[in-house]
């Protein structure tokens, strides 16, 4: 060690090379390969589907009754896990579909992505006649299962209409009745009522400084609610227009109101609302299923309506998001995959047993008639919390265009909406900015 | 001259007896080294000559197309590729001098007669080194939350302020060098420790006789003596700090605005984020430009002497 020279150091440390070897694990997946022209259209063996937790689980429940209709088909559902699913999709789609599943269970914010960067990595499901579908979906989902040529990639699967779950009993301390709120502003309006009646409770929490990840469902949803998102549906960067920079602005009075908590770290909104402190969740349906597994304690005291619009007068339902199910174009059985696909998201009573089973909120408007949507729940005070999501949906929202650069607006947005919440920044100037860098970035052009 | 044709043929035989022998003398290394080589080929140099060519490229996968220089003038132009440059270097210039410090001072106090029970201390001190790197995170994101962390609750104890550790950009900052340092210390002040039992007892001992005390013992003799394993360490812990990705990534995700997003952290986003491997592939040879050209200058202002 003492008469360590310094040719021995390079010997030993291979100094350029460690930094080197970073690059190198970027080359062995953004090498060569793409989209498989390899696959084929058989309609039978055995076709594996990818998914993940619960909506895995409701996936296998409906397989015995699509491998009884289907003879010659068998179906291995496969829980990937998310996040891990879409490193998994982008590993295999690099690699020219290989090890990929046949049937592919891909949110709304990164088939945009896939269907970008991978150009037939997934299955053109119009030849097998998906267009036939078209309008059993809610409106505003159509679009973003379609590529650019017009050819139809995935089938919706589940929608999350945005919801104003409230604490009742926390309103009526303060004296105000929620479903009189028409405006985000009707609530800064009361919130010093509300505070003086409620201390210690806010109204929403966020993850102010978006520590370990963004935390923007919020913002977002005051973005669709005026049928804006990061980019339009031609793709032009959306970033700092006039309702980015309003959805922004509410956030920053709420804060400037204290009606907002802050919620650091991986799922801290759940220790968070496990203490009873906030007394709103502006989110999607799925939650109406969650709240009450995960906060039974607080049975009785959540309502649920219509979110409130940004403007007077202004919209008041938004789809939040959507998954979908795709089949991958180098699965050597793509018939037998669609074949799935259809069988699962096509048949009201396909989705409903998924519903029931995992949670899963179903696109398919015609599953809304059948009476589970209109059940009392016990957990909201006797209300039928689903059939106001199944109105909802069916009134259905504007189509929302993640684009294969939403990680990236992601980002650049959540850095923008920190800024306000830690450092009092003004709204539109770092909406702007934002918008400015996406563009650089990303060689889109600013709407 | 019968008699010399079985020498000949002897003589042949032993030559080509002993090319066959030379042969496998040297063919046997470069076979016992082949799978190494081979690994080495396939999963390091190639993709090391791959993604340089990847650096000029955009897109991936069929949409892959030749882009020429565009990533690397993109790259001067991305104010978030400058603000992960100054972060990182920001924590090199704090952290790494802080830690070398740390462990020379840990190093030379296990290595004092006057310690007892020298393994124990030396297996605490190299303990942190050997844990994971993702379990450091889970732990330290654990022990410096804001509201019920246990750093928090210990500060408050003794009756000083709390930080937002890892909701302000600043405190941010502090909690990343804080976990490198405590996850590095150990591993370099092992190094010191072995490099000052090769300092000879005798320097000291005359040193001692001279007449100079415990601090012109350490000035003179123990840090020259270190020297070299100084450099080794520094350089690698300049290259180290220069590649840091894990503790953000664990601890911050690069938050809060980006106050400790690093090079490398912004290389993983736009690879495997953003699937844009091109400008991943740029990023990571602008900072192996960088690692080159500060470990060239260090060894050029601290080892010159060591000859």
């Amino acid at each position: 060690m003492s008469h360590l020279s310094r040719r021995d150091l390079l010997r030993t440390s291979g100094a350029g090379l460690l930094a080197l070897a970073a690059g190198g694990t970027l080359a062995a997946c953004g090498g060569s390969g793409s989209g498989g022209a390899s696959g084929g259209d058989a309609d039978s063996g055995t076709i594996t589907v990818w998914s993940w937790a619960t909506a895995a689980e409701a996936l296998r429940g409906i397989v015995p009754a699509f491998e009884k209709d289907n003879p010659g088909i068998k179906v291995d559902v496969q829980d990937i896990g998310e996040p891990a699913i879409w490193d998994k999709i982008t590993v295999g789609m690099a690699a020219g579909g290989q090890g990929l599943g046949d049937v592919l269970h891909i949110g709304c914010d990164y088939l945009p992505g896939y269907l970008e960067k991978f150009p037939g990595g997934l299955a053109n499901l119009s030849e097998f006649g998906a267009d036939a579908h078209k309008d059993k979906f809610a409106k505003g989902l159509w679009p973003v299962v379609t590529g650019k040529e017009g050819h139809v990639y995935a089938l919706p699967w589940e929608v999350n209409p945005l919801g104003f779950f409230y604490r009742k009993d926390y309103f009526d301390k303060a004296g105000i009745d929620p479903e009189s709120l028409a405006t985000w502003d009707d609530l800064i309006a009361v919130a010093d009522r509300f505070k003086a009646a409620n201390p210690g409770i806010a109204v929403i929490g966020l993850n102010k400084a978006a520590n370990p990840t963004p935390d923007l469902d919020f913002l977002q949803g005051l973005m669709q609610l005026q049928g804006a998102f990061y980019f339009d549906l031609q793709g032009k960067i959306t970033v700092g227009s006039e309702p980015a920079v309003r959805a922004l602005t509410i956030v920053k009075r709420l804060e400037e109101a204290g009606l907002i908590a802050d919620t650091p770290g991986v799922q801290s909104w759940v220790p968070v609302m496990k203490t009873g402190k906030l007394a709103v969740a502006a989110m999607p349906a799925w939650v109406a299923h969650y709240l009450e597994k995960k906060f039974p304690d607080q049975s009785g005291n959540w309502r649920l309506t219509k979110p409130p619009a940004v403007t007077p007068g202004g919209k008041r339902t938004a789809l939040v998001n959507s998954t979908h199910l795709a089949v991958s174009a180098s699965s050597p059985r793509r018939r037998a995959a669609w074949k799935f696909v259809e069988y699962a998201l096509t048949r009201t009573a396909s989705v409903n047993a998924m519903f029931n089973a995992g949670g899963v909120f179903p696109a398919l408007t015609e599953a809304y008639t059948d009476p589970l949507y209109a059940a009392p729940s016990a957990y909201y005070g006797g209300q039928p919390v689903l059939r106001t999501f199944a109105d909802l949906a069916t009134d259905g929202g504007d189509p929302t265009n993640y684009s294969g650069d939403y990680a990236r607006a992601l980002k650049l947005v959540s850095d923008a909406q920190t800024k306000v919440l830690l450092k009092g920044a003004d709204p539109a100037a770092v909406l702007q900015d934002a918008a400015k860098q996406l563009a650089q970035q990303t060689g889109r052009t600013i709407a | 001259m019968t008699a010399a044709a079985p020498s000949v043929t002897l003589a042949k035989d032993a030559a080509r007896a002993h090319r066959a022998a030379r042969w496998r003398r040297t063919a046997v290394p470069y076979l016992l080294l082949a799978p190494a080589l081979l690994t080495f080929g396939v999963f390091k140099a190639y993709p090391v000559v791959d993604s340089l060519l990847l650096s000029f490229t955009t897109g991936s996968g069929a949409a892959t197309r030749s882009a020429g220089l565009a990533n690397y003038r993109r790259l001067l132009d991305d104010p978030l590729f400058w603000t992960a440059l100054r972060n990182t270097a920001e924590i090199l210039v704090v952290q790494v001098p802080l830690m070398l410090a740390l462990a020379v001072l840990m190093a030379v106090a296990i290595n004092s007669a006057f310690v007892r029970w020298r393994a124990v201390w030396r297996l605490g001190i190299f303990m942190p080194s050997v844990t994971g790197l993702v379990a450091t995170g889970v732990i330290f994101a654990y022990l410096l939350k804001a509201d019920d962390g246990a750093v928090n609750w210990l500060l408050d104890a003794v009756g000083l302020p709390t930080a937002d550790w890892l909701g302000q950009p600043f405190w941010a900052r502090m909690a990343v060098v804080l976990v490198l340092t405590w996850h590095y210390t150990g591993y370099n002040a092992v190094i010191y420790l072995a490099g000052l039992q090769s300092i000879p007892r005798e320097l000291y001992e005359a040193a001692m006789v001279d007449g100079a005390g415990p601090i012109r013992r350490f000035t003179a003799i123990t840090l020259p003596g270190l020297r070299p394993v100084l450099l080794f360490t520094l350089v690698l812990s300049t290259i180290g700090t220069l590649q840091l990705f894990d503790e953000p990534y664990v601890l911050t995700g690069g938050g809060p605005d980006n106050a400790t997003l690093t090079v490398s952290m912004y290389l993983y986003q736009n690879g495997f984020r953003y699937f844009d491997f091109g400008y991943a592939s740029a990023i990571a040879y602008a900072l192996t430009l960088l690692v080159s050209v500060l470990g060239a200058v260090q060894m050029r202002l601290m080892g010159e002497r060591d000859r």
